[in-house]
């Protein structure tokens, strides 16, 4: 590219004028390539390429307190945020009612739980409550914040009270000192 | 017959065309790429498949760390120097113009606001090496101790355009966090943004 044949210059003619010997205009670009490649390093490891993304999450204003309907017992799936990556939720009963408590890590198992009790309720009225315990980790609530997103159950509440009730139950059935 | 000479070829391969790609991957991570900046504790956050990119500029952001420590900073160097005015005010102390321009420089912070003055004073090398202790929150969110409430009402104060993002550790505990949403919650904030890693959703989902 940068290069151009300038033949053998500078050669003895017969009788010809003696000519300046001509510098090859080829030039080695090696060190430049050395250098450009450190800069691309730099700058590679010094910034940072791609944003963040960021999720909303919206919480109830404290100060107003709406008067809702009740809503069913039957129609909720409670999940409590368990230590050790693992949640803990009940379905269809109240705390107080001797629910089954069933387990599952989250990710796929969390998902299919969902889905399943979503199903049996059906669209609409299925209602989940999602109950961090102080044992969980923030990537817990981040994660099944996620979880409703794509499972894209619009109707879920953070809630981070636990009645006397629940916290009896997950005492008595997961051993979590919630 | 003389033996057939093989030619050799020359063992300088053209540098030119490496050259080029080289210089235009450099000013393509130039043009794209902005600097990381210099946080006051490393924070790792967990991913989620949602899309919304964290807003450029008018953003408030709260951390916190793996041990729990809240750390706070503000976007725009001008805000800052507005927000730790309205502060020393709010607390009756007095910065000087040297300790604001240091102030102006730091991204985000987790320090009681009687340390700071003594930390703003401090040369870059002891800086880096001082264990911040977080800002001071509450379980109410309101209570007298909560210096969070502080700098978020005085950094709204001095700009309200400022959209909130919470940046929470992977490890932090729930409790942690539930501290500063009260704080949230206890000015009325009830909408923010949780700033998360970005992965990949589920095959074959789509948003609505």
């Amino acid at each position: 590219m940068a290069e151009i044949n300038t033949g053998g210059g500078g050669g003895k003619h017969d009788g010809g004028k003696v000519r300046s010997k001509k510098a090859s205009t080829r030039v080695d670009m090696t060190p430049m390539v050395d250098l450009g490649f450190l800069l691309i390093t730099f700058f590679i490891l010094a910034t940072t390429l791609s944003k963040p993304s960021s999720m909303t999450l919206n919480v109830p204003d404290k100060t107003k307190t709406e008067e809702t309907e009740p809503i069913k017992a039957s129609n909720v799936m409670t999940i409590f945020l368990g230590k050790d990556n693992k949640a803990h939720y009940i379905f269809g009963k109240a705390a107080n009612e001797d629910p089954e408590v069933k387990t599952v890590g989250y990710g796929y198992e969390f998902r299919q739980a969902l889905m399943e009790n979503a199903k049996k309720v059906g669209g609409e009225k299925f209602v989940v409550v999602i109950k961090p315990t102080k044992e969980s980790t923030y990537k817990n609530m981040v994660d099944v914040l996620d979880e409703m997103a794509i499972t894209k159950l619009k109707r879920y509440a953070l809630v981070d009270v636990l009645t006397p009730d629940e916290k009896k139950l997950l005492k008595e059935k997961v051993k979590l000192d919630a | 017959m003389p033996a057939v000479k093989i030619k050799r070829a020359s063992s300088s391969v053209d540098m030119t065309a490496m050259c080029d790609v080289a210089f235009l991957l450099l000013t393509f991570f130039i043009l794209t790429a902005n600097f990381r900046s210099q946080d006051a504790a490393a924070i790792e956050t967990p991913s989620s498949i949602s899309g919304i990119k964290v807003p450029d500029s008018d953003i408030m952001t709260i951390g916190l760390g793996r041990d729990g420590k809240v750390y706070f900073g503000i976007d725009n160097a001008q805000n800052r120097i507005a927000m730790l005015d309205n502060i020393a005010a709010a607390k009756g102390l007095t910065f000087s113009n040297n300790e604001k321009k240091e102030f102006s420089l730091m991204s985000n912070f987790g320090l009681p606001i009687n340390q700071l003055k003594s930390y703003l004073n401090m040369p870059k090398e002891q800086q880096a090496k001082v264990k911040q202790p977080g800002i001071p929150t509450d379980t109410t969110g309101a209570g007298p101790t909560n210096e969070l409430k502080e700098w978020v009402y005085n950094a709204r104060k001095a700009n309200n355009n400022l959209r909130i993002a919470l940046k929470g550790d992977n490890l932090a505990k729930f409790p942690e966090f539930k501290n500063v949403l009260a704080t949230l919650q206890a000015q009325n904030i009830n909408k923010f943004n949780l700033i998360t890693g970005t992965e990949a959703p589920p095959a074959g989902w789509k948003p609505d």
